[in-house]
């Protein structure tokens, strides 16, 4: 015990050491705080719209004398709220919709829509506590560790030492494990400590604080392995960075090429063309070109009164979900191929421990691509139930009134 | 200068019995090589692609039959950012915006599929595009060969003979300045290159190389200004990297984060609503009973010297989407002003830092000049409206002009009525070609002015460190 203590003055009385281990613990701070004030923005935010939303449905509500005019101007805001530890990884929150106002209208229109900020901030990236933990500790791990061995060769003492201790390696070793563990500290106490204060869950922050350790864990017995091998500092420094613009940078560069080269996805643009052509060629179209596919899907009212008007609601809305019936394929395949692409980065990051533990984080986070694709399909199921309560009044099996809308289904985040 | 060159020549010589040197130079130039092959065409294939999705976009709109010319408002239309030249090289934003933009009537809508949405999610720094691994790798690359190009004489006392021997400490410093340069410039070929092959305008393409090139000066100058200054080689490795953790990795997130945190970004749908309840005193375009056309039913009313909107020469409706559009677009437009003008705090907010951080000056300016930066697609979105107001507006007049007010009304209950307020395919010409296209190179070249005069205070700056740090050079060795 006494070894350990001495070992641990000794780390810190090097003043790199010092420096380095309270930059990390200051960066880790920040990262956390700043992933909080976010998640406390998101929130606020979407409490905000939520209300102006609900208002402005009420409102125009209020003037409608008909269920097609009343679906038509009825938004209902959709979101994904922060889970309570988003504040560790941001994940693809910047990059993917969380939120979008739709209504009755065909939902392929809609359900792209991204609402990004300033892309020149995306384009620089955040400073999560995922983005410190998954790349930076690799990097700083390789300043703190690189020249442990180099420095008591220098210093003549590396002989000296190896005798008296019997085994220079195994004191090394202990050493690098001790600087670890104190950069592991010093990157995981804040998180500790902002997890217990923000009531984040605890079986989330074991996953985070274990998936951290497994990366600390890794360069710490890799820089080892190397320094043991190499006589000169600077060439294990060289050799280190080598492996980390191997495993952070290029391993992730070549499988996301090899991943959207071998899974291909129908383009966007396409589905949004497509979508659009079907719903607007209904215009001219005969009316039975689009009642029929739509009494495919709905039977039920397939013996209601035909559409004999240039325009009729039940028309209008049977057309909307007629365009998102076309497009469904492309739709489908499109949402597959991105989950396949995700699980196929799954594999790669296999290869990369840095990206690994960031999908890691991200996936504890609930802010990977997976959370997103739930999400999705959560604004699906309320549209389709969307759909459902209006039907009955457009096909005229419910009478509408404002009294019925007040069943409106409301929108609930899917957790 | 002579001395210097034969000091550089023997760097040279070091660097090629070295494994470590020529090893990290030979790899670091294939991943340039790659990187610059890969975006190349890449970037190409995207051109190519949304070229002709514009065109067959523009054609599909003109050949819709004849219709209710409002059908064609909300049918809309497409238009799409085509990357620029030296978007090659540096595409800059456009990853990160939508590329494509659907414009119709009463909406401003987002650009919507970033090539972000359905790319593998990769990590950080997945995105190694060849302006990325010049800002971020070159450095790094140069940092690992001449962190030790003087420190390493000054620990074998080897500099002390040099100096002995009548080489000056000005031509030991300015000869590795020279090696290290001359293998930083060596790796700049393939940027060259790729500069040469993209863009057709040399004033730019010169102009976005020159950037590169001091900036890899600048660099240079840092190592062998730091090397030169530290005892030990262990001390100006650590320096070096900690300098290239600080300046290209940390700082500019840190300033990123700043930015965001201290000018919010209002996101698109609360900027919706905002304009929603503004929106509640212009009213409704389609509903032509709305009280807020009032007004401009009695002044045609009193223009037109008749009693009622049926006896109008021209069909009231369209006045009223026309009018409606007008002030609707009048309220888009503020707000959208406004999140633009925010972004662009924000941004100048970051570019500010380039003082501090030479990778924050070098990315800003590349973007710039490459014509891939945020207010280039701020402007393309102001392109696109102007494109959008404008045939929707043409298309309003046609519904005002073509049609009669009677057949409108009832064009949802009488089918004759609806086949009268049809219009020939002809009116779908009101639609004018889109293609978006850089600023001129002058401009871009003017806005890169800052730019180069903070670069060169960087040159300027690491020079004399390394001048000063040079003549300390015989005395450390005595002391």
């Amino acid at each position: 015990m006494g070894s350990l203590f001495r070992e641990i003055k000794f780390a810190l009385k090097d003043r790199i050491v010092f420096i380095c281990l309270i930059g990390v613990a200051l960066l880790s701070t920040y990262s956390l705080v700043a992933g909080l004030q976010e998640s406390a923005s998101e929130h606020a935010m979407i409490e905000r719209t939520n209300d102006l939303v609900t208002q402005d449905r009420q409102y125009n509500l209020a003037k409608q004398s008909d269920a097609g005019g009343a679906a038509y101007y009825s938004f209902h805001f959709a979101y994904d709220p922060p889970s309570s530890l988003a504040f560790v990884a941001r994940g693809v929150r910047d990059d993917l919709p969380w939120k979008h106002r739709i209504r009755m209208l065909a939902l392929e229109g809609q359900i792209y829509e991204t609402d990004t900020g300033n892309p020149e901030l995306s384009k620089i990236g955040k400073l999560d506590f995922a983005f410190v933990a998954a790349f930076l500790l690799p990097l700083l791990s390789i300043l703190l560790l690189y020249d442990l061995r180099a420095i008591e060769i220098r210093n003549n003492r590396w002989a000296f030492l190896s005798i008296t201790v019997g085994n220079g390696n195994r004191l090394l070793l202990s050493r690098a494990a001790l600087r670890s563990g104190l950069l592991y500290i010093s990157l995981i106490v804040p998180l500790i400590i902002i997890a217990l204060f923000s009531g984040a869950g605890f079986s989330g922050t074991l996953l985070v604080a274990a998936a951290v350790a497994l990366n600390c864990v890794f360069w710490c017995l890799l820089a080892y392995w190397v320094f043991t091998r190499i006589e000169s500092g600077p060439t294990t420094a060289a050799i280190l960075l080598g492996c980390w613009f191997f495993l952070a940078v290029a391993i992730p560069v070549g499988g996301k090429y090899a991943v959207e080269k071998s899974i291909k996805v129908p383009s966007g643009g396409e589905i949004l063309l497509m979508q659009r052509e079907a719903v607007n060629d209904a215009w001219d179209l005969p009316k039975k070109a689009t009642m029929t596919p739509f009494f495919e899907r709905h039977p039920q009212w397939a013996n209601t009164a035909d559409v004999t008007k240039p325009f009729e609601w039940k028309w209008y809305y049977a057309f909307q979900q007629v365009g998102d019936q076309t497009v469904e394929p492309l739709s489908q395949s499109l949402r597959s191929a991105i989950a396949r692409r995700d699980k196929a980065m799954g594999l790669v990051s296999l290869a990369s421990l840095p990206l690994l533990t960031e999908r890691l984080l991200s996936q504890a986070a609930r802010t990977d691509v997976a959370s997103f694709q739930r999400y999705e399909s959560c604004v699906r199921d309320f549209h389709q139930r969307l759909r459902e309560f209006h039907y009955p009044m457009l096909f005229g099996e419910v009478e509408y009134s404002l009294e019925h809308m007040t069943q409106l289904p409301d929108f609930k985040p899917c957790l | 200068m002579k001395t210097a060159i034969t000091i550089a020549a023997q760097e040279w010589r070091y660097w090629s019995r070295t494994k470590l040197a020529s090893a990290v130079a030979l790899l670091a130039f294939i991943l340039i090589c790659t990187s610059v092959f890969a975006t190349f065409s890449q970037v190409a294939k995207e051109k190519d692609t949304r070229e002709t999705l514009q065109i067959k976009a523009e054609e599909t709109f003109r050949d819709q039959p004849a219709r209710h010319p409002h059908r064609m408002v909300h049918y809309g239309h497409y238009v799409f950012r085509t990357p620029t030249s030296l978007a090659a090289l540096d595409p800059g934003v456009d990853p990160f915006t939508g590329t494509v933009m659907f414009l119709e009537g009463h909406r401003q809508n987002s650009a919507t599929f970033s090539p972000s949405y359905d790319g593998a999610q990769a990590g950080p720094f997945s995105r190694l595009t060849p302006a990325l691994t010049y800002q971020l790798l070159l450095p790094l690359v140069l940092i690992v060969m001449g962190f030790g190009v003087v420190a390493r004489e000054r620990e074998a006392a080897t500099d002390r003979q040099l100096v002995t021997s009548g080489i000056s400490p000005i031509s030991i410093w300015l000869g590795k300045t020279l090696a290290l340069g001359s293998v930083a410039f060596l790796l700049l070929l393939p940027m060259l290159a790729g500069v040469a092959l993209s863009e057709s305008n040399w004033s730019i393409g010169l102009g976005f190389f020159a950037l590169y090139f001091f900036y890899v000066l600048v660099w240079v100058l840092i190592i062998t200004a730091v090397s030169t200054w530290s005892q030990r080689t262990s001390v100006s490795l650590l320096i070096l990297l900690s300098i290239w953790l600080i300046l290209c990795v940390l700082l500019p997130r840190l300033v990123a984060g700043a930015a965001a945190t201290a000018i919010p970004d209002t996101s698109q749908i609360e900027t919706d609503m905002d304009v929603i309840m503004a929106l509640r005193s212009v009213g409704d375009g389609h509903n032509s009973r709305d009280p807020a056309f009032d007004r401009l039913k009695a002044n045609l009313l009193q223009e037109y010297g008749v009693k009622r909107v049926e006896d109008l020469p021209i069909n009231f409706r369209g006045a009223v989407a026309q009018a409606a559009e007008a002030d609707l677009t009048a309220i888009l437009n503020e707000y959208a002003d406004k999140r633009i003008a925010g972004q662009r705090v924000q941004t100048q907010l970051v570019k500010s830092y380039e003082f501090v951080s030479p990778f924050i000056a070098l990315q800003s300016a590349s973007m710039v000049a490459a014509g891939t930066d945020a207010r280039t697609h701020h402007r393309f979105l102001r392109e696109a409206e102007a494109v959008r107001f404008q045939f929707v507006q043409d298309l309003n007049k046609v519904h005002e002009h073509k049609m009669a007010y009677v057949d409108d009304i009832n064009r949802n209950r009488d089918t004759d009525a609806a086949r009268r307020t049809r219009v020939d395919s002809e009116n779908w010409r009101v639609l004018r070609d889109f293609r978006f296209n850089a600023d001129p190179a002058d401009t871009r070249l003017e806005r890169l002015f800052s730019s180069y005069a903070v670069i060169l205070i960087w040159l300027m700056v690491f020079a004399i460190a390394g001048l000063l740090g040079a003549r300390r050079l015989p005395e450390v060795n005595h002391g």
